[in-house]
């Protein structure tokens, strides 16, 4: 037992189980423990990377190559065959448009509507409180089905726009109370001083709040944005005009086109068939690649800061 | 988080009252009485006297809604000469509902059943639709045939009236106009590598027996080879050899694989349960005794298409299941792994203890047709969008313009003599076509599943623009077999469906795990007896029973 004067002045020795600061030597077992660390962390990491890899080798490799099991990490019988093939397509790039604006709509809209009303959901004076988070969860658990809700976005005359796609999904509840929980947990002193300092109810939102929720914000958007992206079934269901599509209903029905019944091959349809897949997801999740490194310094933080504390 | 109970019972409530609400209302659109007589207010654009071989061309310009198959190989373009003739010649233009071929589906059912559905919605198998009916989205065309005489004329000329009678339900009804073939279109066999055979000095096997015999033959004289015979498993997990139990099945006497369908086989007197017949064990052991004797590859079974068809384009194996369409690529996988000398070739399949049969299904002489939507009989132009169906899918010229296109722009010649212009190709077919073609389908329109639903039709059809091997194929398949006798129809009400449904269902999960358990030898043969018990108690008798008396023989 260490007395307390001895750990107030000196503290408990912690070099054998705490990371050592250069200079201090680190000790044999500690040494053990990072190398572990180390192989086990990179084989994660490869676990995780591979499949990328391959994903991506295949994209570029022959169809025999692939058919004989030969692609790993490396592109082998290098061709762009599918590639140009699905890029050659003017739908594919209409597509594409399409995806980007229902992407930034819909989380422009998903993140205004969520962000305000995960806000007033996390002021407990608030009356009526219990009965609007019980809607919102009720909707987590319950729907209406396909059919009722097909009949209403088309009474609602959403088929065919841009509103069936990005206001049916505008409030993603577990967002929302990732959000909500987050706010229940901001400094109510700082929005205190605020009112005392002349701000009222939205100035002290949009003044303190908001600038103060960054990570969370940052985090809401990168959800929102990656299943906005990834979502094809609604445009699927509303939309009755190839020109409307998102590109993953389009690369979803190249795929189907070439692992279907082969009706009116082309010469380069084998080649085609072979790595349409791989095709199709390199090119569905490029950007979002490209996007993540931005976007995952606050994404840590801001999913521990909501969840952690609900 | 304390949880708000008190919301959830208003919500719940609320949601409860208003469903029961919109239950209460009007239920049934649709309902046009069955009649089957069209009256003038339906009949713009309609021709007054329309017959086989009439030309349809509306009196005036007429637009009908389409449901759409859109195809990725060949996607919709509004500039298609199909649609231009159409419209100039014909006096048709439509309003079109695309639907990705991708979960088409799956679109097709929730548009029908919200009664959003298009006025015509081709790509459509009856069974397809078979649980949509009793919505009344759909259109009882049965009721509406006089209008149809190149539909009726084809069933009668064809001797299809039994196979029609067969789609009907309880009512008599039926919903989809199938489209129709003149001779079967066998499809499915296995490829053999037909240098491997030759230089074994053996020829097509022609019973299954035969075939084992040949295998070991090939596997003694070829020792490189890993097996003689693999298999590819088409489908997901679930249904063993799909493909090739259901080409064998006819010459076992039984129904299987894909051609499982409802699971009863027809014996000449009564609907029996064809996964405990006789045949079907037979056919269960002939398949486990290749495995056991190390002439079938039992990674065929699990194996995924892409690894069964490396180990047969690298020579690793000397027969695979196959269709036309398969083999091709098998030629081309051989030629580009460097084995030049290779020679593949689809045998006809062998027959069986059974006879030299085709099974009802292979046998078929359906393919996927057109459903009608029940609010197009409240159109004005309702009478001319039966004619238009009736031409385009049903009469010689409909067929022939929707498969070839136009005289002059994109065929030359006439009948058996017909062949696309130089330049235009599909799918290979055409040696004319010269580098860099354009694609009958894609720069066209024509050959499209949407606007010819056989893709052929009439025999002489179905012997062109297909490869000569396929040809011969279905030609030797037809001449050489019987077909299977389907049996009478099964009209059951929706109610009997409703009850079979679950029992058919677990029969058909029991029947094929315990195809596969058998058939890699997870479970031996000698327990049977135990397995047929086994369906006994899932129903199996009583599933039979409640066929036997819908069709009206039960005994």
């Amino acid at each position: 037992m260490v007395t307390t004067t001895e750990s107030l002045t000196a503290g408990p020795d912690l070099s054998g189980i705490r990371a050592s600061p250069r200079g201090i030597k680190p000790t044999p077992s500690y040494r053990v423990f990072t190398a572990i660390n180390i192989v086990v962390l990179c084989l994660v990491g490869a676990v995780t990377l591979y499949p990328f890899l391959n994903l991506l080798a295949r994209s570029f490799s022959s169809e025999s190559a692939i058919r004989g099991g030969e692609v790993f990490v490396w592109p082998v019988g290098f061709n762009t065959t599918t590639l140009l093939s699905v890029i050659d397509q003017k739908l594919f790039w209409i597509n594409y448009g399409n995806t980007v604006v229902y992407t930034v709509v819909a989380t422009v809209i998903a993140m205004v509507l969520t962000t305000t009303f995960a806000y007033v959901l996390s002021k407990s004076h608030l009356k009526g409180r219990g009965l609007l988070i019980g809607l919102a969860l009720f909707t987590m658990f319950f729907s209406g089905g396909l059919i009722p809700n097909y009949m209403l976005i088309v009474e609602l005359g959403f088929k065919n726009t841009i509103w069936a796609i990005v206001l049916p999904q505008a409030i993603n509840v577990f967002n929302l109370l990732i959000m909500k929980s987050f706010f229940e947990n901001f400094p109510t002193e700082l929005e205190e001083a605020a009112a005392i300092d002349g701000l009222t109810t939205y100035g002290i939102f949009l003044r303190v709040v908001l600038p103060l929720s960054r990570a969370v914000i940052a985090t809401m958007v990168l959800f929102y944005a990656v299943a906005f992206w990834n979502s094809w079934f609604p445009a699927f269901l509303y939309m009755d005009k190839p020109e409307l599509y998102p590109v993953t209903v389009f690369l979803r029905n190249i795929i189907a086109g070439a692992t279907g019944t082969g009706e009116g091959l082309s010469d380069a349809a084998v080649q085609i068939g072979a790595n349409v897949k791989a095709v199709t997801t390199v090119l569905t999740v490029l950007p979002i690649v490209c996007l993540y490194p931005f976007i995952q310094k606050y994404f840590v933080s801001g999913v521990m800061l909501g969840s952690v504390k609900g | 988080m304390k949880f708000p109970l008190k919301p959830f019972a208003i919500g719940a409530t609320a949601v409860l009252a208003l469903g029961l609400a919109s239950c209460s209302g009007d239920g049934g659109s649709g309902d046009d009485g069955g009649s089957g007589e069209i009256d003038a207010d339906h009949s713009v654009g309609a021709m007054e006297d329309f017959g086989v071989g009439d030309t349809f061309v509306a009196t005036e310009p007429v637009e009908f809604g389409l449901m759409y198959r859109d195809h990725p190989n060949y996607p919709l373009k509004q500039d298609w000469s199909i649609l231009q003739h159409l419209k100039d010649d014909h006096n048709v233009s439509f309003d079109i509902q695309s639907v990705p071929l991708a979960d088409f589906g799956q679109k097709r059912s929730l548009l029908i059943s919200s009664g959003e559905a298009a006025d015509m919605i081709p790509s459509t198998y009856t069974a397809d639709v078979a649980n949509l009916t009793s919505g009344g989205a759909l259109l009882k065309v049965s009721d509406y045939l006089e209008y149809l005489p190149n539909f009726q004329d084809k069933v009668e000329k064809w001797g299809l009236q039994a196979d029609l009678d067969r789609t009907r339900d309880a009512d008599g009804d039926f919903y989809v106009l199938p489209g129709l073939l003149e001779i079967a279109k066998p499809d499915y066999t296995i490829a053999i590598r037909a240098d491997l055979w030759e230089e074994a000095g053996l020829e097509d096997p022609a019973t299954w027996d035969e075939f084992t015999e040949q295998l070991k033959v090939i596997q003694e004289k070829f020792p490189e080879l890993s097996y003689p015979y693999t298999e590819r498993t088409w489908s997901a997990a679930g249904v063993a050899l799909p493909a090739t139990l259901q080409a064998a099945s006819g010459n076992f006497g039984t129904e299987a694989g894909w051609g499982y369908g409802d699971g009863v086989t027809w014996n000449g007197s009564e609907f029996e349960f064809s996964g405990a017949q006789d045949g079907y064990r037979d056919m269960i052991t002939y398949f486990h005794g290749l495995i056991e004797d190390g002439l079938l590859d039992p990674e065929g079974l699990t194996q995924d298409e892409d690894t069964a068809k490396a180990k047969f384009t690298t020579g690793k194996v000397a027969a695979i299941s196959t269709n036309s369409q398969e083999t091709t690529g098998y030629r081309q996988g051989l030629a580009e792994s460097g084995l030049d000398d290779a020679v593949v070739r689809n045998i006809v399949v062998p027959a069986g203890p059974a006879g030299n049969i085709m099974d009802a299904t292979t046998g078929g002489r359906f393919e996927s047709g057109i459903a009608i939507s029940a609010k197009a009989a409240d159109k004005p132009y309702f009478k001319a969008m039966l004619q238009y169906i009736d031409w385009l899918y049903f009469s010689d010229e409909g067929l022939e313009f929707a498969r070839w296109g136009v005289e002059g722009e994109t065929f030359e010649g006439q009948g058996a003599d017909r062949k696309l212009l130089p330049g235009i190709d599909w799918n290979g077919v055409n040696p004319d076509a010269g580098d860099n073609p354009k694609l009958l389908n894609t720069d066209f329109g024509y050959y499209n599943g949407v606007w010819s639903l056989a893709h052929g039709s009439t025999a002489e059809e179905l012997g062109m623009m297909v490869s000569e091997e396929t040809a011969n194929f279905r030609t030797e398949m037809n001449a050489e077999k019987e077909i299977a006798d389907g049996g009478p129809a099964v009209p059951l009400d929706a109610l009997q469906r409703e009850e079979v449904a679950i029992t058919q269902t677990n029969l058909e999960d029991l029947v094929m795990t315990a195809t596969s358990q058998f058939l890699r030898g997870d479970r031996p043969l000698s327990e049977w007896d135990a397995y047929v018990e086994e369906l006994r108690a899932a129903g199996m008798d009583e599933y039979v029973a409640t066929i036997n008396e819908a069709a009206g023989t039960a005994s």
